[in-house]
């Protein structure tokens, strides 16, 4: 599994997209049966608590797309704050396990660990 | 001043700081003191509080309640210190019951200053607090305004300037202790 992360259009679908991902492979804040799960932190933020159950799910996918959302002000909102840190720790999560993490900044992908795959 | 090297840690909430930056501590002398600047009331705290105690135990940490001033801070022995953290420290300095504010800028950086000059290895969380959009009230915007500059300024006297995104750590300054044993 490669795990994308980044800020909200820094990119990070088009990068997948560079990895021979297309439309019908990306499966937006869902799990289904296609390869790539995209908004992944939609998914947290639908039910913080049940986080820790989607782990091994997402890494049998090939790749996982989660904006980086810890930035900023702590939410004085509760369920908000809490689908914050849920993303975050399971991004550390996914990241110990994952083939390669791959961080978007302008567009720019870094390999922070591990190493790409070739195209697909 | 006897020789000491201090460790900033940044990135945003849950990206594994606490977690780097107490195994790091491990490999590092005791005693091991944690500067503890969380208030244990409002916003989740208690429940932050009790995870992180969680995540310390057996670690080998004395732990210091400690919320404002740590110009008065006088700890009882030279070691390895983790002070958890600017954004809490900065919160306390800067606003009154009332909500009202002054810049805690000097008290904050002459504060951790002051944990240095105690400290073998000094290590600060802190967090990117200037990364976001919403529109907040003048107060909010002025704490987030301190922040980036306390970031700057201890960025500035940091050995080590290390972010953490997904748990792994990025080295933006210096080199990690014991980096050159890891790689051997």
């Amino acid at each position: 599994m490669i795990l994308i992360v980044g800020g909200e259009g820094a990119g990070k679908r088009s990068f997948a997209e560079t990895l021979g991902y297309t439309e019908k492979d990306i499966a937006d804040a869902a799990i289904d049966g296609r390869p790539v799960v995209y908004h992944l932190e939609r998914l947290v933020f639908a039910q913080p608590e049940q986080a820790d159950a989607l782990l091994e799910r997402l890494l049998e996918k090939e790749v996982v797309i989660c904006c980086e959302v810890g930035s900023g002000i702590i939410p004085v909102d509760r369920s908000e704050r809490l689908g914050r840190e849920a993303t975050g720790r399971l991004c550390v999560r996914l990241a110990q396990r994952a083939q390669a993490v791959v961080r978007l900044v302008c567009g720019i992908p870094t390999v922070i660990k591990g190493e790409l795959p070739g195209k697909r | 001043m006897p020789d000491s090297e201090m460790i900033l840690l940044t990135g945003g909430s849950a990206c594994g700081k606490s977690s780097y930056a107490e195994e790091l501590c491990l490999s590092l002398p005791f005693p091991r003191y944690y500067i503890a600047a969380m208030r244990p009331f409002g916003d989740g705290s208690e429940e932050k509080i009790a995870r992180h105690r969680r995540l310390r135990r057996g670690k080998g940490f004395e732990t210091i309640e400690r919320y404002t001033d740590l110009q008065g801070l006088v700890l009882p022995e030279r070691g390895t210190v983790l002070l958890e953290c600017i954004c809490n420290l900065t919160a306390n300095e800067m606003f009154d019951e009332n909500g009202a504010w002054t810049d805690p800028y000097e008290t904050v950086v002459a504060g951790v200053e002051t944990l240095r000059r105690q400290s073998g290895t000094l290590l600060v969380i802190t967090n990117e607090v200037g990364a976001d959009s919403r529109a907040y009230d003048p107060g909010t915007r002025a704490y987030m305004d301190a922040i980036g500059r306390i970031n700057q300024r201890l960025a500035r006297q940091a050995d080590v300037i290390c972010e953490l995104v997904c748990g792994i750590p990025l080295v933006r300054k210096g080199r990690l202790p014991h980096d050159s044993d890891r790689r051997r």
